[in-house]
């Protein structure tokens, strides 16, 4: 069993990329590509800042192939990438050990653009909910990503990573500091919704701007809103109005081109008397012209820009950054234990298989011979049941026990030999046949009687 | 006494440029504190040597051009120091400190070689001209540094980059009203110490223009600083152009009053 990543974020891809691969609901695609049968288990995880498929298969190149292809032909529309951009580039692929060691850096917000943000975790366990909903996903995936949420967990109490979450909302706030004296005195503008760009309105509040509006296509979810945030609700065809007496602007909506462009803003500068705003835009695609930025008084920031101010801030973070690593390290090795174990699993079936086929053949021309009475018969039954368990116990446990470590492969090759395991012939070679999922954990199997 | 004091001023106002330049690249607060109390220290001791010259002088007078640079680059400390009170302007004060610290060096080293009969500026206008001049001219100057704060951090903010920065310079609407502030009351300053001039050039010779060097640069920087008056107040100039206009504004000025003296 392999695991394979593959996948672009916000290192490999610039914003204009990654908003052509963007995927809102993952179901359908999951579908579509475990109907193949290259992969056999697959997740679709995809935020504004990557966009990455992680699979198990049994045939590693087949699942390679299948992989690029579903990013460039299908995710991408088959559309070709900017020139300076080689699919090579762009696409990372990650397999097994360090597949793992992405995912769990992922969920762990090490990979973030913001590292530390909080939010990740939640979307690769929104990302996960999908896929198995969906059946996409199965027991390898189940337990790769309880393990990254595990390792999100330890990461998060045992480091201090998100004791001083450099998050966008703070960024936020940072940047409006730079460019106004006090927000005391200044309004807000939300386009648009979302967790991160809600999150970045709750920090200017209490940082203390004093007055909000918010804007929506449905009016009934902006009143939703503007109830929440204790501001007034707006539809969309009020924008113009709306930016002029806004000193913060907030976006994140979907939509397929800018819904606010420079006419529009040099329209609001000259209403408001050129008194300066300041513009986020976190919307994947994005909501503002970034000629927007060009303009006197008008202070743009898209996810790229505020991801490049994340990293300038990178340098004072490493250190936890480190521990953080080192529990991931720690996790990826528990895994990769369960992972190799797994290994164990048919060796272990074929040889209780052949242990029972034996048996059962002995006992059938005992019976067939010595013509027992129900009570006998029944006695032996147990009898040998329990020899072969018994028997069997000692090299099973530690046949377990070896394969959780890398060189416990020589044990399970050693075993398939001495037994002449791999024999399609031999009796008991059809347990394994059986395809229970269930079977496959290592100690979930019923081996022990 | 004069000289030690300007020198000893000169020194506190060169720690404060350092403290200031090391506090932007270092990300300690304590640098910014030791630039802020350097100042204090520093603009009394030079309080002390603008004193001194009075005191010292037979027949106290401002109108040296040594004694009204050290008049300007005080009053310029002062206001940048006053404008704490209103918001997070350290680096502020502590740019204007290198202005400061060539000004005051200046005076020392020049101070002592001026006779007082070498000056004809007797009297109340002259001390009035040098005074209100000099007052406009620190105030315009702030705005000049202000201006150029501004210009960094603008850039800074739209390249989207601190570069080489650790903490973060004032925000750009508290420059901008520094702007603001400075220029409504620098120019009516200005202009008042113009006008001061013209009477004491009225008595002196006779009539309110005399022509020279000194008079004619220093009407055509009025005249420019009266376009950027209009250009804030009444068009609604603001912002980058603003920060722009007062820097290049001050550069002007700074020549036509005080490089043209200079000269010749």
């Amino acid at each position: 069993m392999k695991i394979l990543l593959a996948g672009m974020n916000h290192r490999t891809a610039p914003i204009e990329v990654r908003e052509r691969f963007a995927v809102d609901d993952p179901a359908p695609w999951l579908a579509k590509l475990v109907a193949g049968g290259e992969v056999e288990e697959a997740v679709l995880l995809s935020t504004c800042n990557r966009v990455e498929v992680i699979a198990t298969t049994r045939r590693l190149d087949a699942a390679r192939h299948r992989l690029r292809s579903f990013f460039l032909r299908e995710l991408g529309r088959g559309e070709l990438l900017p020139d300076q951009l080689s699919s090579h580039a762009v696409l990372y692929e990650h397999v097994d050990t360090d597949a793992v060691r992405h995912l769990l850096r992922v969920a762990s917000s090490i990979d973030s653009l913001v590292v530390g943000e909080p939010q990740i975790l939640g979307q690769v366990k929104d990302a996960y909910r999908v896929a198995a909903e969906s059946g996409a996903s199965g027991p390898v995936l189940s337990r790769l990503f309880s393990t990254a949420f595990a390792a999100a967990k330890r990461v998060r109490s045992e480091t201090r990573i998100a004791e001083r979450p450099v998050s966008v909302a703070r960024i936020a706030v940072d940047l409006a500091r730079q460019i106004f004296e006090t927000l005391a005195d200044k309004r807000a503008l939300l386009v648009g919704a979302g967790e991160m760009i809600e999150m970045a309105l709750e920090a200017l509040r209490s940082a203390g701007l004093e007055g909000a509006a918010v804007a929506n296509r449905t009016p009934a979810h902006a009143a939703e809103l503007a109830r929440r945030f204790g501001a007034s609700a707006h539809g969309l065809d009020e924008l113009p109005g709306l930016v002029a007496g806004a000193d913060v602007v907030l976006t994140c909506f979907a939509a397929e081109r800018p819904l606010l462009d420079a006419p529009l803003f040099e329209e609001a500068l000259r209403l408001r008397r050129r008194r300066s705003i300041f513009v986020i835009d976190i919307g994947v695609p994005r909501n503002v012209d970034p000629a927007v930025n060009r303009l006197d008084d008008v202070y743009l920031y898209d996810l790229d820009d505020l991801g490049a101010v994340a990293e300038a801030n990178a340098e004072e973070r490493r250190r936890e950054t480190l521990r953080a690593e080192g529990i991931v390290q720690e996790e990826v090795d528990r895994f990769g234990g369960w992972l190799t174990a797994l290994a164990a699993v048919p060796t272990i079936r074929r040889l209780r298989g052949r242990a029972e086929a034996v048996r059962e053949a002995e006992l059938a021309r005992w019976a067939a011979r010595a013509a027992p009475d129900e009570a006998s018969r029944r006695a032996v039954e147990a009898l040998t049941r329990a020899i072969v368990n018994k028997v069997l116990h000692g090299p099973v446990s530690r046949l377990r026990a070896h394969a959780e470590r890398e060189e416990g492969l020589a044990y399970l090759q050693a075993a398939r030999v001495l037994f002449a395991l791999d024999d399609p012939a031999a009796p008991g070679a059809e347990a394994d046949e059986r395809d229970d999922p269930e079977d496959r954990e290592p100690g979930g199997g019923s081996d022990e009687a | 006494m004069v000289t030690v004091l300007h020198q000893l001023s000169a020194a506190g106002y060169l720690v404060a440029t350092l403290a200031t330049a090391l506090g932007l690249a270092l990300p300690d607060a304590r640098l910014a504190r030791l630039s802020v109390w350097t100042l204090f220290v520093s603009v009394a001791a030079h309080a002390a040597g603008i004193a001194g010259i009075q005191l010292v002088a037979a027949t106290p007078s401002l109108t040296t051009l040594p004694a009204a640079v050290s008049l300007m680059a005080w009053l310029a400390i002062v206001f940048a120091l006053a404008l704490l009170r209103r918001g997070r302007l350290e680096s502020l004060a502590g740019l204007v400190a290198p202005f400061a610290f060539a000004a005051t060096l200046y005076a020392a080293f020049t101070l002592g070689g001026v006779s007082p009969a070498a000056s004809s500026g007797d009297g109340r206008w002259p001390q009035l001209h040098v005074i209100l001049a000099s007052a406009g001219l620190s105030l315009l100057g702030v705005a000049g540094v202000a201006g150029v704060l501004f210009l960094a951090g603008n850039r800074q903010l739209k390249a989207k980059r601190r570069g080489s920065l650790r903490r973060p310079l004032p925000s750009l609407e508290a420059l901008d009203r520094v702007n603001v502030a400075a220029l409504a009351l620098g120019f009516p300053l200005l202009t008042l110490g113009v006008i001061a001039g013209m009477v004491w050039s009225q008595a002196l010779n006779g009539h309110v223009w005399d022509g020279g060097p000194h008079a004619t640069w220093t009407g055509i920087a009025w005249v420019i600083y009266l376009a950027l008056v209009l250009a804030r107040f009444a068009m609604g100039w603001r912002g980058r152009e603003a920060a722009a206009c007062a820097a290049a504004g001050f550069a002007f000025l700074l020549f036509a009053v005080v490089g043209v003296e200079m000269i010749s």
